[in-house]
């Protein structure tokens, strides 16, 4: 019966010693979870190197991307190394939403304009999607074919399409990987035998390498491409430089053309025998 | 008649913990929507500002102590470029996701506390990055109706958490950080 009374002491002093545990009033509010966050920054451009990345502009801001591809390094010093044979792009990109882009662009190659929505449909979060996934659509109007030298052109025939999703997925710090499989459409082939409707698969990664640098890679498997066709795979490495607000990418390229219709289907240059194009992605943001 | 006895010894130790506890219940105020600001921006460059709008803090008045805790993902620049690598390079707030301040407002009169601003000052630690920081200021506090307000700042370098500004971007980001805070509590 004494050790009862003294275990009842004992108890009646518990809440004493607890208050005088509770003294941390950052564990009371220390309980918020950052389990259910989303990735982020899976890519840092808006492209991997010419594929279009599951990156996205984000609401009301406005990119503007200046893209150049100098001429093949393969003809050496007579016009240094490409500087001659440059193809620029300028596009403008804005954000109506986190997940809804529209653009618009004009690239000197074939005097092309394009008109672009991309979409947002998932994002890759811890918990939850394994998966970002990005549709890209884009309008091509290639302003450089003349009546004169085509007869019969049409409205028509200027005008080329493509559809893509991005899945990307963030696999570590350090690591990110995407497929693109591509449906794309030329009412005008540049080259006669080959189908107007065309298939790829676009894959592609970028690996950081230091904080600020990383290491981009992507290549296009084109899948029906006319046997005789005089045009290649494209295939792309080059670095990201990020600064904070604004991301260099300065790449090798077999296309030198840079919209999905045209360095999908007419990429004339070769790594095998050294016919490549120097590049750089250039953004800034508003 | 033992056992009556035994449950009902326990039922009264019960009651009496209940009794005890709330006896002893300390006078808290929390606030999970407080605003948090800090500003690294250099003349004539880009701007270097982040808002976090949903930051928790908490007082209690008893004790005279105050806490306070930030996700890093909460802090929002106007580039979002600048935000991912504020994020992903410079706190790692994958690894380091939250910022936690506990600090004792030595002076505080909690009984005193009306309409007129009253200057009451603080002491704590700033954690971030898993490094922590002695904070010392004085902070602006104002009671109206139940509502505590308190609102002050003060300056951190990125030293401070063992952040490394790259040479690169040195002079676009001052060497040293403004940080404010306004947090308006109520009793919990």
């Amino acid at each position: 019966m004494l050790e009862m009374r003294k275990l009842s002491i004992l108890i009646i002093l518990i809440p004493f010693f607890a208050l005088a545990q509770e003294d941390d009033l950052l564990d009371e509010i220390d309980n918020i979870s950052t389990e259910d966050e989303y990735e982020i920054a899976a890519f840092k451009g808006l492209k991997i190197v010419n594929f279009e990345s599951t990156k996205m502009v984000s609401k009301k801001q406005l990119f503007f991307v200046v893209s150049h591809r100098f001429g093949s390094v393969k003809t050496g010093i007579e016009d240094f190394f490409g500087l001659d044979q440059a193809v620029t792009r300028l596009n403008f990109i804005y954000g109506i939403s986190d997940g809804i882009n529209i653009g618009i662009s004009r690239s000197s190659f074939q005097k092309t304009y394009e008109g672009s929505l991309k979409l947002r449909l998932v994002r890759q979060g811890r918990g939850g999607s394994p998966f970002t996934v990005v549709v890209f659509n884009s309008v091509l109007m290639n302003t450089a074919l003349e009546e004169e030298i085509l007869p019969g052109l049409k409205f028509e025939h200027r005008l080329s399409y493509s559809t893509q999703a991005l899945i990307s997925r963030k696999l570590n710090k350090n690591l990110s990987l995407q497929l693109a499989p591509t449906f794309f459409h030329d009412n005008l082939v540049a080259f006669n035998g080959q189908e107007n409707s065309q298939y790829t698969i676009g894959i592609g990664g970028r690996h950081k390498l230091t904080k600020r640098w990383s290491i981009n890679i992507d290549y296009g498997l084109h899948l029906n491409r006319a046997a005789n066709s005089p045009f290649k795979n494209p295939l792309s490495i080059g670095f990201d430089l990020e600064t904070g607000g604004h991301v260099f990418q300065l790449h090798f390229t077999n296309a030198q053309p840079m919209n999905t219709n045209t360095f999908l289907g007419q990429a004339t240059g070769d790594w095998g025998n050294g016919d490549i194009f120097f590049g750089f992605n250039l953004s800034r943001v508003f | 008649m033992k056992s009556v006895n035994i449950r009902l010894s326990l039922l009264i130790l019960v009651l009496v913990h209940g009794a005890i506890a709330s006896l002893w219940a300390q006078e808290k105020y929390i606030d999970k929507n407080g605003i948090v600001i800090f500003e690294a921006s250099e003349q004539l460059f880009e701007e270097v500002k982040a808002t976090n709008e949903s930051v928790t803090a908490i007082l209690s008045t008893e004790t005279k102590q105050i806490a306070s805790l930030a996700l890093i993902k909460g802090f929002h620049f106007k580039n979002s470029l600048m935000e991912e690598h504020f994020n992903e390079n410079y706190i790692e707030s994958d690894i380091y996701p939250k910022a936690k301040f506990k600090g004792n407002l030595i002076d505080l009169n909690a009984v005193e506390l009306d309409e007129n601003v009253t200057e009451v000052p603080v002491e704590g630690i700033l954690e971030v990055r898993g490094e922590q920081k002695e904070i010392h200021t004085v902070l602006k506090i104002q009671k109206i109706g139940d509502i505590i307000s308190i609102t002050g700042e003060f300056i951190v370098t990125p030293g401070d958490f063992a952040i490394e500004i790259p040479k690169i971007v040195r002079n676009k980001i001052a060497k040293e950080v403004l940080v404010k805070l306004d947090f308006k509590l109520a009793k919990k």
